[in-house]
């Protein structure tokens, strides 16, 4: 009688465990975290280390071929943005997350739960917006049962992930000076944190965590050093180093074993006429390492002292480890919008490899720290001056990717030329005070081996005008890239020939991912205000 | 009442337009003849510490950067604060006060656009008979232009800003000119015309009777684009700054 019990309470519970996973309800393990994603793509990167890679196989180089369009999902805001604020932008520009069969996407001021395997949508959430740029939220991220989100009025909102329903929000930055919210938060331990964005005035930069019960504040770091500090004198005043830029927006990785949580650091302010900011303008356009328990700097190295060109250097610091010299290393590598790919020591943030990736005009060779030397000629000017790469940079914002199983760093490249030049003649320039203007561009899928910063092989985008879509490779083999032509490629990420290719309504606007369910690996993208998904479905 | 009501209606219809840029959608909307009249109680109360430039000096910060200002509306907070601080004036009417608001706002507004600019610079800095000799010599731009030809009259026709954009990144359509591109399939003949969309998988191009056609790319698919703008392209990384400003003033030139 007893054992009868128990089955009938362990099939009750298998039953209950069953049908939480299939209505999307099951909250998270933080464990899940810590590992390589494969039954879910629990955060922005897939997992802690960036390199937006699966270990998945069942869909492969042999098999590639055979995909077919699963099911489709278009986000629809609704009329217009939500409540009073800022347009709102429908193209999906967030990596989403699938949890427990459910994916979570996200527009500026929305965020919907749609099933994994069915795109049928579960619920959505709309936020009454104050203002901010709206140009696009990079994602979410989740901790057990609950969403954390940043909106462009500058909130970070928690949500119950099995209704959608918020627990509470709490102000990250001020709508007043300017700033903005667009950056997927990340989880470590019990801290999220978060980022922030705006560079129309002159405002500085920081990150800074939140407890995930209550959203209260746990710590904040500035982007720039305290007034004393030795750093303080890459600055030529202590006015122009608090209000010197250094914007957080974009991805972070972690190291468990180090503790150590790690980003770049966006363009210094003012933006183009930096006369009144002399100096390497640190922690701007820096990759960063610190405590995240604590926020305090662990070691920084700037990918573009005293930049003048809006080169932020917020492109994921992809974290692995490999072989220097017959020597086994932690090693952390970013390729930057400037042009140049950096490889780093982790522990320490001593420099490997520090190379263009495209060719470029700015830089007078590398210190002795491995960071660029700019060519005072290539700033901005007043009648102008020819630069490469243009401000949309060698690389944007879209995710690289890094093959454990090939050693080579991908990335969607663009070698670009535009005119630069500064308008504000004052001593002391305010807000961007110049611009870049025009341009040619042309843009190339390239494999870079991080050993030596050499490109292996590079694959030329037909056409003019660089690409912005974020990349994807998997254990299958395979490497998922977008073209300007509203193709989804899918390259043997040791040669890159071209494996399979499929047409979608607009280019590629997120980054790959993909994860396996019931025994089907799904592969996603997100095309304009579209989410694609294909799997090799069995009938 | 009816005063408050015009400024609430302002400062919504500001916020409308205002929509999706930076800051908060509920902005002060400026009125420039309010602002004109605040600068002059700028100059008059505030010039002296906070500098001509609105942007500080060695007894008064920023107010462009300053949080009280950017948080204000309609003078709500600066008023306040003016009371409150030490050396500033005690004695300004609500009106002033108003008119001061609008003043900074305005700075605040035009700072944080600055990247935009009415004006163009002066890019009319470079040596005419260098720009000419360049264009003969080293640019070969005189294997397919001609002052006197296509060229003709151009200094007349575009500004000096547009020239130097226009010489260093012309484009197909303002040119007036096509990309052709010839096809050639497996065992078939080659097809020319001009292209209209080509990625890694097919081409497209509209042949001489004006047919549309697309072909599938492979390894058996010869295809040849001819760039007409390849060789400026390639001149990119070799222009020095000083090559373009010379032919900057060498085309300005041609009148």
């Amino acid at each position: 009688m007893k054992t009868t019990a128990l089955f009938i309470i362990a099939i009750v519970i298998g039953l209950l465990l069953l049908n939480a996973a299939l209505l999307g309800q099951a909250p998270l393990d933080p464990a899940k975290l810590l590992q390589l994603p494969t039954d879910m793509w629990p955060t922005y990167n897939g997992d802690y280390s960036g390199r937006h890679f699966s270990p998945l196989t069942k869909i492969n180089s042999s098999n590639v071929s055979s995909l077919t369009l699963a099911w489709v999902y278009r986000a629809n805001p609704g009329n217009g943005p939500a409540g009073g604020g800022g347009a709102t932008s429908a193209q999906i520009k967030g990596t989403p997350l699938q949890i427990n069969g459910v994916m979570y996407l996200t527009i500026p001021d929305h965020v919907w739960a749609v099933d994994a395997r069915s795109g049928r949508e579960l619920w959505h959430f709309s936020w009454r917006s104050k203002g901010g740029w709206h140009i696009g939220n990079r994602g979410a991220a989740v901790l057990r049962d609950t969403l954390y989100v940043e909106t462009p009025d500058c909130n970070l909102i928690a949500l119950n992930i099995k209704d959608g329903k918020e627990r509470w929000h709490k102000e990250i930055c001020d709508l007043e000076q300017f700033y903005y919210g667009s950056v997927a938060p990340t989880i470590v331990k019990n801290h999220v944190i978060v980022g922030v964005s705006g560079d129309d005035l002159d405002i500085p930069g920081y990150v800074e965590s939140h407890d995930p019960e209550t959203g209260e504040l746990q710590w904040r770091w500035y982007t720039h050093p305290n007034p004393g500090d030795p750093e303080a004198k890459t600055w030529p005043s202590v006015e122009a180093m608090m209000h010197g830029g250094g914007m957080t927006w974009g991805p972070s990785t972690y190291d468990p074993e180090l503790n150590l949580y790690y980003f770049g650091t966006g363009n210094p302010q003012p933006v183009i006429a930096g006369r009144g900011r002399v100096g390497d303008n640190l922690y701007t356009e820096s990759i960063v390492a610190l405590n995240p328990d604590t926020g305090k700097l662990a070691w920084y190295f700037q990918a573009s002292p005293h930049d003048t060109h809006d080169w932020d250097a917020i492109e994921i610091p992809i974290l692995f480890d490999g072989e220097i010299n017959g020597v086994r290393r932690k090693l952390l590598a970013q390729a930057s919008r400037n042009g140049w790919f950096f490889v780093l020591d982790r522990t320490n943030g001593k420099n490997i490899v520090s190379t263009e990736f495209v060719k470029t005009n700015w830089a007078r060779g590398v210190d002795a720290k491995g960071q660029p030397i700019p060519d005072p000629k290539k700033e901005p000017q007043f009648d102008g001056a020819l630069v490469s790469p243009n401000q949309g940079g060698g690389v944007n914002w879209p995710p690289p990717s890094f093959s454990p199983d090939t050693g080579l760093f991908y990335v969607n490249a663009s070698r670009a030329f535009s005119v630069y030049y500064f308008y504000d003649t004052e001593d002391k320039p305010e807000g961007w005070g110049g611009n870049d203007r025009g341009g040619w561009s042309e843009g190339m899928l390239e494999a870079i081996d991080y050993k030596t910063g050499k490109v292996k092989w590079s694959h030329k985008w037909e056409g003019s005008g660089g690409i912005r879509s974020g990349l994807l490779s998997t254990a299958g083999n395979l490497l998922f890239a977008g073209d300007n032509a509203s193709n989804l490629i899918a390259f043997n990420p040791k040669d890159g020939s071209i494996l399979w290719h499929a047409g979608m309504h607009a280019s590629l606007s997120n980054t790959p991912i993909t994860y396996e369910l019931d025994g089907t690996q799904y592969l996603v993208v997100g095309a304009g205000d579209t989410i694609y998904t294909f799997a090799m479905l069995a009938k | 009442m009816r005063y408050l009501l015009a400024i609430s209606i302002g400062i919504t219809a500001v916020s409308a337009y205002l929509a999706g840029q930076a800051g908060p959608s509920q902005r002060q909307a400026i009125d420039n003849a309010a602002a004109t009249r605040g600068r002059a109680v700028y100059a008059q109360y505030c010039i002296n510490c906070h500098g001509s430039n609105v942007k500080g000096g060695e007894n008064g910060p920023d107010l462009i950067r300053s949080v009280v200002v950017l948080r204000d509306r309609l003078g709500a907070d600066i008023g306040p604060a003016m009371k409150k601080l030490d050396g500033h004036p005690k004695d300004l009417t609500q009106a002033q006060v108003l008119d001061l608001s609008h003043f900074l706002h305005q700075r605040i507004e035009a700072t944080s656009s600055n990247r935009n600019t009415n004006q163009p610079p002066n890019v009319l800095t470079g040596n005419v008979d260098a720009g000419k000799t360049y264009f003969n010599g080293a640019g070969k731009c005189s294997s397919c232009h001609s002052p006197t030809g296509d060229l003709a009259g151009i200094g007349t026709r575009l500004t000096p800003i547009n020239l130097q954009q226009r010489f260093l990144f012309p484009t197909v359509a303002r040119g007036g000119k096509t990309t052709e591109v010839t096809v050639t399939p497996s065992g078939g003949k080659a097809i020319t015309g001009t292209l209209v969309r080509i990625d890694d998988f097919n081409v497209s191009l509209r042949d001489a009777s004006g047919e549309y056609q697309t072909f599938r790319r492979g390894t058996n698919v010869k295809v040849d684009v001819r760039d007409p703008l390849a060789a400026h392209h390639e001149l990119l990384d070799h222009y020095t700054d000083t090559d373009m400003h010379n032919i900057v003033r060498y085309l300005e030139s041609l009148k």
